[in-house]
């Protein structure tokens, strides 16, 4: 409105002053003013925001934001905007021309911006790909479930997932590699499952299975386990990027946000369909009002950033949009929606109309804070839960900006995607966009689920970009794969536990990691899945494998967070130290880390360390990284060292104290899952010995220093 | 595929993915091109697949006029109109109630009290630059400083305000400075971090860690608190009842399990990055500290930096630690004078006199201390200093009463120094009170620039793909650096 105003006044003054039409020749003065102002950064050493003034043609063209220069009202020219230092864009940046050239170029572009010969002399930069696109190419085309391929090898498959993989190995001359043992294929599958090691009961047990459903009934055995919905909901809680506190200067706790991460552990402990795990966290609050839990689940809205005191509070309204939709846009339909906020997406087919109208959906929650509450349900419980606020009309943001308002939008999905429904302004909507995102006709949905079930099993996505399926992410490895995972995943109802059954019971999953020499030199990257992929331990596997070895663990499960101790030396880098991580009593600190505070500002040194989640945005894979500091925080830092103290006293009292050879047998089975071979035993035991006796360590001393040594191994930190 | 198309076993391109990639054409061709780059890296035992350090140093895309940079930033907000910037103005108005548009903690106002300049200026050095007498001391280094008086920046709120100028953006998340020197250059020195932060004796800035974080960049990336006296790095000392040898044998006990566990896992070149990580972790510990011990500093020097006066002891063992660091090759150390709340750093909301008085009086000998001694060792030539805070202050009173200053983002200084950037010089203006930039003004992005550039980067190509775009320091609209400096 401000603008239309300012344009009103501006149009008034031009029409006493300007001529009609002009020549060329009559407007030297604008050209030169564009030529030694703005062309150095806008079609000359630079074309910055895809704009050139070097000519006509491409200020009509404009760049990233449209248009520069408009001929049915001059005036209102993008150009004219930013050279007057409109809200939001000035240009030129160092500062703002002197009155008179402003009003020289003015006059040029009402006009009609003459320049000589017609037109600018110069192509017209930046034309966007994607337009002359064809649709429904993939990633976007309907999934349609492949036939299984047929195979050479009939015998070793188990399911038709090894058909997929072996007739990729098989034009190669590979084969897949051999079934890993019993020890390593309980590791592994308890580690994927629950984000911690077997017991040396259950290794030992599985061990001994003559029943050949014995991985079967394993698995299934796993799956009922409270600890995998720790797990797997760990991995749901890196993708909403899952934060207990605002960030900003305060780094305020969110009340009651726990409760969303019981809602997700639970969920997938109880096989909740993801179609309803979806529809519950996107509009939980629609859908079932009364229901604590679905209320619960629309804390999928409040998980992200909020600024209590924000310099401009239409743009950060606009932020925390933006953080929603990026979610959404990548976490459901593994597309960038979020890098058209500004103009339209550079390489897939994305117009910048799509990201508005996918916030449309959102739009009233925008002012929603990031410390209220309510309390729902027939026992008033309290929960951080989406809040609508007003109507709000969508627009369009020229580039982004608030102050811009461009056309207005309703809600509506990405055009790429083919039909949709038309989406009805107002209460509900959100529920028609959680139906629309698990519809069979909505392709993405479904593979890009179905490709990170696959990801977190097998260390690494069909398509390793897992929430980027575009132009810019990695190619797909096994589309036919994918797809026939996908039609699985919404033929089955949606259930996620007989997807892991599907997958870890083929021969693919139960494959050893070793590869041989032939595979090695043809697939290095093993991109073919010919052997299964070793991978390290993730943040939250390091620290409670170490409690689980020590014996401290505590399975406790669900409620407020917890708070371990951090050293001093890492609470003085708050401004307050200590504030916001009122530390925990010793048992409560011991629970598992999905149970820790996840405080935007401050985090635990060793999660940190090992490559724990970002948590500002989506986190789609982990990283793994190796420094040294890893290894000075895992061999000196204090929660490591009491650890290995406590893993001491529990080898002295299960394997007897004194017994050199039986402590160590116990230290390594409860690390690896593996019994030492005698010579191990045989040199650890020399090692225990040779601390006493040349480091004049007392028994228990060396003890520790042993226990400490077990868990810093590569053995302990790796899963094959 | 020739085994050159390959990083540890996987094409570049997955490479640049899996390491978090999405280093632009330029920054991959500087990498590659580093003659040695692949040379230094031990190779895994299938002979194909080196161990690629992600902080092994890397040749600049460009050439570099800085190797290092050391980023004293002054937390809070000093005020402009009563260090460097001379507002000779603004002394007659003091009292007045005049029109003036400002933003700062007490929200936007359009009028407001003067509060002249506290402190007389004088003119310093050949460039006769005018500079006040909170720091006589700098004022004798002025020929080989450079000063940018039209700087503004997006948010004049401490939290974000803060995050803009370590990471070019208000919201956190995003990769610091600091992260995107090491990311692009490595370290020198893999006995130290290469990207470390001093913090003030009373704490923290606001957001503590944020402001050092390595965003969406892998964690090997972001910064190192270190101390400058101690241990100098969290985790460093064994504990207690542990000594050197006592560790040495562990870790022989502990090499050697790791080796039999990697014997029939050879292709996995991550285990041997590990088993060389305990390796470093071990030259570490001998090494940093050494960086802490200033025993072999003449008293002349340990004076110079004002380590022998209790006001200045703290800010000078600092700045002699950042200049002992440059030597060893690090590449980006930020020391901040001024922690925690309130007084306690920059902020002076309540009387502008007492506040700085006490903050330029711990640091101005030290800076000084430290571009001389620089100078003299002739480091100065490729370390660039950088001086400034999150933002500026008014030239209005916050409150009814007092000399308190609010914040103000709409202009402020920050100074320049070595590194390639020119002595003597000063850029842009504020209008006559210094409430704003207006002449040849320059965003906090342009700051930026100009350090990427000097480092031997175009700031426009350093990128780093995450969430679907290459996202650069200097926003993906790009930026230029402050030509008139360089």
């Amino acid at each position: 409105m401000l603008i239309r105003r300012f344009f009103a006044l501006g149009l008034a003054f031009l029409a006493a002053s300007s001529p009609i039409r002009g020549l060329a020749e009559d407007f030297a003065k604008a050209r030169e003013i564009l030529s030694t102002r703005c062309l150095k950064c806008h079609g000359g050493e630079k074309t910055r925001g895809g704009l050139s003034v070097a000519g006509r043609d491409s200020l009509a063209k404009g760049g990233d934001l449209g248009p520069a220069i408009d001929a049915d009202e001059p005036d209102e020219s993008l150009l004219l905007q930013a050279i007057r230092y409109e809200e939001g864009l000035e240009m030129p940046p160092s500062g703002r021309l002197p009155d008179d050239e402003i009003q020289a170029l003015a006059e040029w572009v009402a006009a009609g911006a003459p320049w000589p010969g017609g037109e600018g002399s110069e192509e017209v930069a930046g034309a966007d790909a994607h337009d002359e696109e064809e649709p429904a190419a993939w990633p976007y085309a309907q999934v349609e479930r492949p036939a299984v391929p047929a195979v050479e090898d009939a015998g070793w498959g188990r399911n038709p997932i090894d058909a997929f993989i072996l007739a990729g190995l098989e034009p190669d001359g590979l084969a897949p590699a051999p079934e890993a043992d019993r020890r390593t294929l309980i590791r592994r599958a308890t580690y994927d499952l629950t984000g911690l090691p077997p017991t040396p009961a259950e290794v030992e047990a599985f061990e001994s299975d003559p029943a050949p459903d014995a991985f079967e009934r394993l698995v299934d055995r796993l799956l009922a386990s409270p600890r995998y919905g720790e797990a797997w909901g760990r991995h749901w809680l890196d993708l909403v990027g899952y934060a207990e506190t605002n960030s900003f200067e305060r780094d305020a706790a969110k009340p009651f946000i726990w409760r969303y991460r019981d809602y997700v552990v639970d969920a997938f402990n109880r096989d909740k369909p993801f179609d309803r795990f979806a529809l519950e966290q996107l509009a939980g609050d629609e859908v079932a009002p009364d229901s604590v839990e679905a209320q619960v689940a629309t804390g999928f809205y409040r998980v992200g950033l909020w600024d209590d005191e924000p310099a401009d509070r239409p743009l950060a309204r606009y932020e925390a949009l933006d953080g929603i939709v990026a979610n959404v846009g990548q976490v459901f339909l593994g597309m960038t929606i979020n890098c058209a906020r500004c103009h339209d997406h550079k390489k897939d087919p994305i117009p910048q109309s799509d990201y508005y109208r996918l916030l449309a959906f959102f739009i009233d929650m925008g002012r929603q804070t990031g410390l209220e509450t309510r309390k729902v349900g027939p026992e008033r419980v309290e929960v951080m839960a989406a809040v609508s606020k007003g109507r709000d009309q969508a627009h369009v943001l020229l580039r982004g900006n608030p102050a811009l308002v461009g056309p207005k939008v309703e809600p509506g999905v990405p055009i790429a995607l083919g039909e949709a429904p038309t989406f009805e302004a107002g209460r509900g909507k959100r529920r028609a966009l959680a139906e629309w995102l698990t519809d069979r006709r909505n392709p993405m949905t479904a593979r890009v689920f179905a490709n990170r079930l696959w990801q977190y099993h097998f260390n690494r996505g069909l398509v390793p970009s897992p929430n980027d399926f575009g132009t810019l992410g990695e190619p797909n490895t096994h589309p036919e794969l994918l797809d026939w995972l996908a039609s699985e995943l919404v033929d089955g109802g949606w259930k996620v536990k007989r997807m892991h059954r599907l997958i870890m019971l083929s021969s693919a999953y139960r494959m050893s990691s070793r590869p041989s020499p032939e595979a090695l030199a043809a697939d290095p990257q093993n991109r073919k899945f010919q052997r299964f992929p070793m991978r390290r331990l993730t943040a939250e596997e390091v620290r409670d494998s170490i409690l689980a070895a020590s014996g401290a663990l505590n399975d406790k499960a669900g409620g407020p967070w917890v708070c371990p101790p951090i050293p001093d030396e890492v609470l003085a880098g708050q401004s307050v130290p200590g504030q916001g991580w009122t530390v925990s009593p010793p048992d409560e600190s011991a629970r598992r880390s999905v149970y820790v505070h996840v405080k935007r500002s401050l985090a635990l040194p060793i999660l940190a360390t090992h490559d724990a989640a970002d948590v500002d945005a989506s986190c789609p894979v982990r990283h793994t990284t190796t420094v040294p500091t890893q290894a000075l925080g895992l061999l000196n830092g204090s929660f490591s060292n009491e650890q290995a103290a406590t893993f001491a006293d529990r080898l002295e009292a299960e394997a007897g104290a004194g017994d050199l050879a039986a402590q160590a047998r116990l230290a390594v089975l409860l690390t690896t899952g593996r019994e030492p071979s005698a010579d191990e035993r045989a040199r650890d035991v020399a090692f225990l010995r040779s601390l006493r006796e040349e480091a004049g360590l007392s028994e228990r001393a060396a003890l520790v220093q042993y226990a400490l040594l077990t868990l810093n191994a590569n053995a302990f930190l790796y899963i094959d | 595929m020739s085994h050159q198309d390959q990083f540890c076993g996987r094409t570049r391109r997955e490479f640049l993915w899996e390491t978090g990639g999405g280093f632009t054409a330029a920054a991959l061709a500087g990498m590659l091109s580093a003659d040695g780059f692949l040379a230094r890296q031990a190779r895994a035992a299938d002979g194909l697949t080196p161990f690629v350090n992600p902080l092994a140093p890397k040749a600049s895309p460009r050439p570099a006029k800085a190797k290092s940079v050391i980023f004293l930033f002054m937390y809070g907000g000093p005020s402009h109109v009563d260090t460097f910037d001379y507002k000779p103005d603004l002394y007659p108005l003091d009292g007045k109630t005049i029109e003036v548009k400002t933003f700062g903690r007490g929200g936007k106002k359009n009028e407001g009290r003067v509060v002249g300049p506290k402190w007389a200026f004088r003119p310093y050095g050949e460039c006769g630059k005018m500079v006040s007498d909170l720091f006589p001391n700098l004022g004798s280094c002025v020929d080989d400083m450079a000063f940018v008086h039209s700087m503004y920046a997006d948010s004049p709120i401490h939290g974000s305000a803060m995050l803009m100028m370590n990471s070019g953006r208000i919201l956190s998340g995003h990769p610091c400075l600091g992260s995107w020197v090491t990311y692009g250059l490595g370290s020198e020195n893999q006995d130290l971090p290469g990207f470390v932060v001093m913090l003030d004796q009373t704490g923290g800035p606001i957001s503590g860690p944020k402001n050092w974080s390595s965003g969406y960049m892998p964690a090997v990336y972001q910064g190192t608190v270190i101390r400058a006296d101690g241990v100098p790095i969290h985790d460093l000392a064994p504990p207690k009842g542990v000594d050197r040898p006592l560790q040495r044998r562990l870790l022989d006990r502990l090499r050697e399990k790791n080796e039999e566990h990697r014997a029939t896992r050879a292709e996995n070149s991550e285990l041997a990055a590990r088993i060389a990580s305990y390796e470093l972790a071990f030259r570490m510990q001998r090494h940093a500290p050494e960086a802490v011990d200033y025993g072999q500093e003449s008293a002349e020097t340990l004076s110079l930096y004002g380590i022998d006066r209790a006001e200045t002891a703290d800010f000078g063992r600092k700045c002699l630690l950042a200049r002992r660091l440059v030597e060893r090759g690090v590449r980006f150390i930020q020391v901040y004078s001024g922690g925690a709340h309130n007084d306690d750093n920059w902020d002076a909301h309540g009387d502008i006199v007492s506040n700085h008085t006490k903050h330029a009086g711990r640091t101005d000998l030290p800076i000084a201390g430290l571009l001389k001694d620089l100078k003299r060792r002739g480091l100065l030539d490729e370390t660039l200093v950088v001086w400034g805070g999150e933002f500026g202050r008014q030239p209005t009173a916050e409150y009814a009463e007092g000399t308190g200053r609010d914040h103000n983002s709409y202009g402020f200084t920050v100074w320049m120094a070595g590194g390639g950037i020119k002595g003597g010089v000063s850029v842009g203006t504020t209008d006559e009170i210094g409430a704003r930039a207006v002449d040849d003004r320059f965003h906090v992005k342009n700051l930026h620039a100009t350090i990427l550039d000097r480092l031997g980067f175009d700031p426009d190509a350093l990128s780093y793909f995450h969430g679907g775009l290459d996202q650069k320091l200097v926003g993906v609209e790009g930026a230029e650096p402050i030509h008139q400096l360089i």
